[in-house]
């Protein structure tokens, strides 16, 4: 049995909006391998994006816990988890989010920074991975100067950086053209591969789901369906 | 990586940040130039008060500052007037009589104040009196020899008692017994400085005819008056005079012999510091509202930042840093603002006697009515330390934020 990188607990998530309560997650037990290649499925609001910001640490469940490489986050405080978001943790985002005053050199190589890595080591590191994401040569254009696949590219880079335990992916090609997006899959894939990285993503796209090796289906804030291949 | 994203941040809205940034130069500007003109002015007005009155540093009897008397007087003024005279940072040192007398001409009399001076140590930059009848309104001249006959006085006085150069005048006041006694003399020179008090109140005689009609010995006087080449050297001179004054007499430093214009500097002073205070307030609350507008506008990324391991301190630090820059582009426009306004100011100045008027007095001491510039490194490191630490604390309160920034809402990735 594969060892568990993450394990949700009976975690449950209500938002108060107004007087209305919201459950975005009900009573969600599950536990997350080390090397999977993970996606949750399911309509929007169906809790996708809300259990990977818990498992995330960006946001904490109203019920149940969700413990990270053995630790119950529900115990650490602001800055521990913000430390585990840096040593263990990479985030891939829809809208890429990369910082817009960096080049795509200087947001991949921030989480290194933040690690205390010396700039020697962060120079040769970044320059392989640029390579590695197909950006050679585009390390010093700003975001604003990249395509939408182009800057997805850097924010894989950047979350790969640090060389975390899990990555995790908010509909990582949504922005992107299908061709970018199959792209992205394979970079995704080779990684996954490669270097054991566990990626959690969560999706509408077909193509990215029949590239999953798991698929966890949510509806309503509960998992329906949680398929290996 | 902190210095170099808060650097470039702030040139993502290039203008907004040259306004501000304007400001705080505006702000370097305004009150490097309110308390430089202000520091001139005292400066120039202490100088002045010295040389109308008893010097920066004066040694006279004890108890002569609260009763001025003519019966007060100290003695051996020729050694200790040498003495002081080769003391480091002195200009001047010149022995005075000084007290009230009634002047009188045919049948007109008024009174004022008698000052008897020895002219061989007397300059114009000694006495203001002596400077006056060097100025272009002046009659005559100045007796030249410390037993002289001749008697100068101020114009309004001269016209009140009709008393023109060559015509006799008495004077009458008491000797150093208290007894009334009088001189007189012909008038030598008439000077004008265009102070109502000085030009109808001071009349100027040689020391020694004063020392005759006063029953005054040939080494007694009122006073040791000194000037000295920088009147914060006053203390350092003073400290050295009072061991070598005569008993029953005191060096006294200017602070003591003005105590009303150091009052009134000291007032106009803290006024002036409690605007610029006001000012810098103003500004900082520009330069919380530039940052604090820049923090809001920018929730998504510190949401990132924060999501990718960025802990609150170095957000926080990121924007404190957005501050420094700001102070410190600040004040490089400052001193190109400052720079040539202060070299035109000590340069030409600027003559405000237009609106104040030739002879404004501050404390009874007539003001240089010529704006001027006199800047001293420790009153600029004030103000830049002042403004800097103002610009810092302006960037705190948004960088607080920035570090509260909850990543989960900033993201919005629900």
């Amino acid at each position: 049995m594969a060892d568990a990188i993450v394990k949700l607990d009976h975690v449950r998530k209500v938002y108060q909006q107004g007087k209305i309560e919201v459950v975005a997650v009900d009573d969600v037990t599950l536990t997350i391998d080390k090397g999977d290649f993970a996606a949750f499925c399911g309509p929007s609001g169906s809790g996708k994006t809300t259990i990977l910001n818990m498992v995330g640490m960006l946001d904490s469940p109203t019920a149940g816990k969700v413990v990270f490489e053995g630790k119950d986050i529900s115990t650490l405080n602001r800055t521990a988890l913000s430390r585990l978001r840096k040593d263990r943790i990479g985030f891939i985002f829809q809208a890429y989010n990369l910082i817009p005053v960096l080049t795509a050199f200087e947001n991949a190589e921030l989480v290194l920074e933040l690690q205390g890595v010396p700039a020697a080591e962060r120079r040769t590191k970044v320059m392989g991975l640029m390579a590695e994401v197909g950006l050679q040569g585009m390390e010093h254009r700003r975001p604003d100067e990249l395509s939408g696949g182009q800057q997805q590219r850097v924010a894989i880079a950047r979350a790969i950086a640090s060389e975390p335990a899990l990555v995790l992916a908010d509909e990582p090609t949504a922005n992107v053209d299908s061709d970018t997006a199959l792209a992205i899959l394979d970079l995704m894939e080779k990684l996954n591969a490669e270097r054991g990285v566990t990626f959690l993503f969560s999706t509408h796209d077909q193509k990215v789901m029949e590239r999953a090796r798991r698929i966890i289906r949510l509806h309503d804030g509960n998992v329906v369906a949680d398929e290996r291949r | 990586m902190i210095f170099k994203m808060a650097w470039r941040n702030l040139w993502r809205h290039t203008r907004r940040t040259l306004i501000t940034c304007v400001t705080v130069g505006f702000g370097i500007w305004l009150a490097v130039t309110l308390s430089a003109v202000g520091e001139h002015s005292y400066s120039t007005t202490i100088d002045t008060g010295a040389r109308m009155g008893a010097g920066h540093v004066t040694v006279q009897p004890d108890g002569y500052l609260d009763k001025p008397s003519l019966a007060s007087r100290i003695d051996g003024v020729a050694a200790l007037r040498d003495k002081a005279a080769a003391l480091p940072h002195v200009n001047s040192a010149s022995p005075r009589i000084t007290g009230q007398a009634i002047f009188t001409k045919a049948g007109n009399s008024r009174g004022g104040m008698l000052i008897a001076i020895d002219p061989r140590y007397e300059s114009a930059s000694s006495s203001y009196f002596v400077e006056a009848m060097h100025g272009p309104h002046a009659e005559g001249a100045l007796f030249e020899t410390p037993d002289a006959p001749q008697i100068v006085l101020g114009r309004t006085m001269a016209d009140y008692l009709d008393a023109s150069v060559g015509k006799k005048l008495v004077y009458t006041t008491t000797d150093k017994d208290g007894d009334m006694v009088a001189g007189a003399g012909r008038v030598g020179g008439i000077f004008e400085t265009g102070v109502p008090e000085i030009d109808a109140g001071v009349v100027l005689v040689s020391i020694d005819k004063a020392r005759e009609v006063l029953g005054y010995g040939p080494d007694e006087a009122t006073l040791i008056a000194v000037t000295v080449d920088d009147q914060h050297a006053a203390q350092e001179v003073r400290d050295a005079l009072a061991p070598l004054a005569p008993k029953g007499a005191s060096a006294l430093t200017w602070r003591e012999t003005m105590a009303d214009l150091v009052g009134f500097i000291a007032l106009d002073r803290a006024s002036n510091q409690f605007f610029q205070f006001f000012l810098g307030l103003l500004i900082a609350a520009g330069i919380l509202n530039t940052i604090l507008m820049s923090v809001l506008e920018r929730k998504r990324e510190f949401g990132i930042m924060m999501a990718i391991g960025m802990s609150p301190w170095r957000l926080f630090n990121i924007v404190v840093a957005e501050s420094f820059f700001i102070g410190l582009v600040g004040l490089a426009l400052g001193v190109v603002f400052t720079t040539p306004w202060a070299i035109y100011l000590d340069v030409h100045g600027v003559d405000l006697s237009s609106m104040y008027g030739e002879n404004s007095t501050m404390g009874g001491v007539v003001m240089d009515p010529i704006m001027r510039f006199h800047m001293t490194g420790q009153l600029l490191a004030g103000i830049v330390g002042t403004m800097f630490t103002l610009t810092l604390l302006a960037g705190v309160y948004p960088a607080i934020k920035a570090g509260r920034v909850p990543p989960v809402e900033s993201i919005r990735m629900i």
